[in-house]
């Protein structure tokens, strides 16, 4: 596997996909275009974060900070709150800035690890961006998918919490 | 056909493959499984739970809108706090007492086409939830795939009301009517079985 296909392969983690799911989710709430400000904002957070990666940040709280997101998106979605768009765009910036910070590439050259952190951030934009376009396509009861995330991110939360 | 007796179809076409997937055959317990397929069998291979989960599809559609989106949001939100209080290890008496409680109760609400304000149907559930969560919650594996298992299990109790919401909507006509309040009356029994130590 290539150091880019590991990247991609590195998003695919479901704290990764809770947090990303809610943010599209949550961006395209009451507009009738596509969120681009948000995607903007989320590739900014992701540079932002590989960056930090690159300047060696050690063991970070990234995970917990994801879930913890992921839960308060999902109750913003739950309750069709139309949230500002800069309050959606810092949003946004948070999620992709933790993002890298959670799964920071194990490669052993540097343009290996830069290939691998373009991999993952493709693969986070290109997951926001489809559940955007699904949710700006399709009217639906997207609360209970809110609903679904908050659960899950809460339980886990619990459980890093309490053990 | 028109287009409205096609979508009923459809609906009853994802009951039976739910229906077929969640075979009760099973023991509830999976030793030593963590991840989303683990998490996702969890409330499948428990009787008692898999009926309280149709039911609250089937009543949340027998009440109509906005009962059929609330009652499922509620369920997992209010079974997430209930699982907090089962992973931080505080008790709860009668959990699976509870747990067969609800399958009868709910169950019943369906046979008897109860329409109770929406607020004591969101209470009723909501109550039962609790008890549904902190089972869950004792079980969560304490390892890197809890985010996975948690996820499995929050997604199939969903798909389960949905299940119950897509036969429910057999209630625009009336030998569907019939056949969704039979169903609350088997989801009733199947609670009776587990309360009363038959199943």
């Amino acid at each position: 596997m290539s150091a880019f296909m590991r990247g991609v392969a590195d998003f695919a983690l479901p704290t990764h996909l809770l947090a990303v799911v809610v943010l599209g989710l949550l961006a395209p709430q009451h507009a009738a275009r596509f969120p681009i400000l948000a995607l903007i904002e989320l590739a900014a957070g992701l540079l932002a974060g590989s960056l930090a990666v690159v300047l060696g940040v050690g063991e970070n709280p990234a995970s917990t900070a994801l879930l913890a997101l992921a839960a308060i998106g999902a109750a913003a979605v739950i309750a069709a709150w139309p949230l500002p768009a800069p309050i959606t765009g810092l949003f946004a910036f948070v999620v992709g800035a933790a993002l890298p910070l959670n799964a920071p590439p194990q490669e052993i050259t540097m343009a290996r690890a830069v290939l691998a952190q373009a991999g993952f951030a493709l693969a986070a934009l290109a997951a926001f961006a489809i559940v955007a376009l699904i949710v700006l396509s399709a009217t639906r009861e997207w609360q209970l998918v809110g609903a679904w995330i908050a659960a899950s991110a809460i339980l886990v939360l619990a459980l890093r919490l309490a053990r | 056909m028109d287009h409205e007796s096609r979508a009923a179809v459809r609906r009853l076409a994802l009951v039976l493959l739910f229906g077929g997937a969640a075979s009760p055959a099973f023991a509830h317990t999976i030793e030593g499984a963590g991840g989303f397929a683990a998490g996702f069998a969890h409330p499948l291979l428990g009787p008692d739970h898999l009926v309280a989960m149709v039911a609250v599809g089937l009543w949340g559609a027998f009440l109509g809108p906005p009962a059929i989106v609330l009652l499922p949001i509620t369920f997992p939100l209010v079974m997430a706090l209930g699982g907090v209080i089962g992973i931080a290890g505080l008790p709860l008496p009668a959990t699976e007492t509870a747990i067969a409680l609800s399958a009868i109760v709910l169950g019943l609400m369906v046979a008897l086409a109860a329409r109770p304000p929406l607020w004591l149907a969101a209470l009723t559930v909501g109550a039962f939830a609790i008890f549904h969560g902190y089972a869950h919650g004792r079980e969560l594996p304490d390892d890197a795939n809890a985010v996975a298992f948690a996820a499995g299990f929050v997604i199939a109790t969903g798909l389960l009301h949905l299940t119950g919401i897509a036969f429910g909507l057999l209630t625009r006509w009336p030998a569907g009517r019939i056949a969704v309040r039979a169903a609350g009356g088997g989801i009733a029994l199947v609670g009776i079985g587990y309360l009363g130590g038959l199943l």
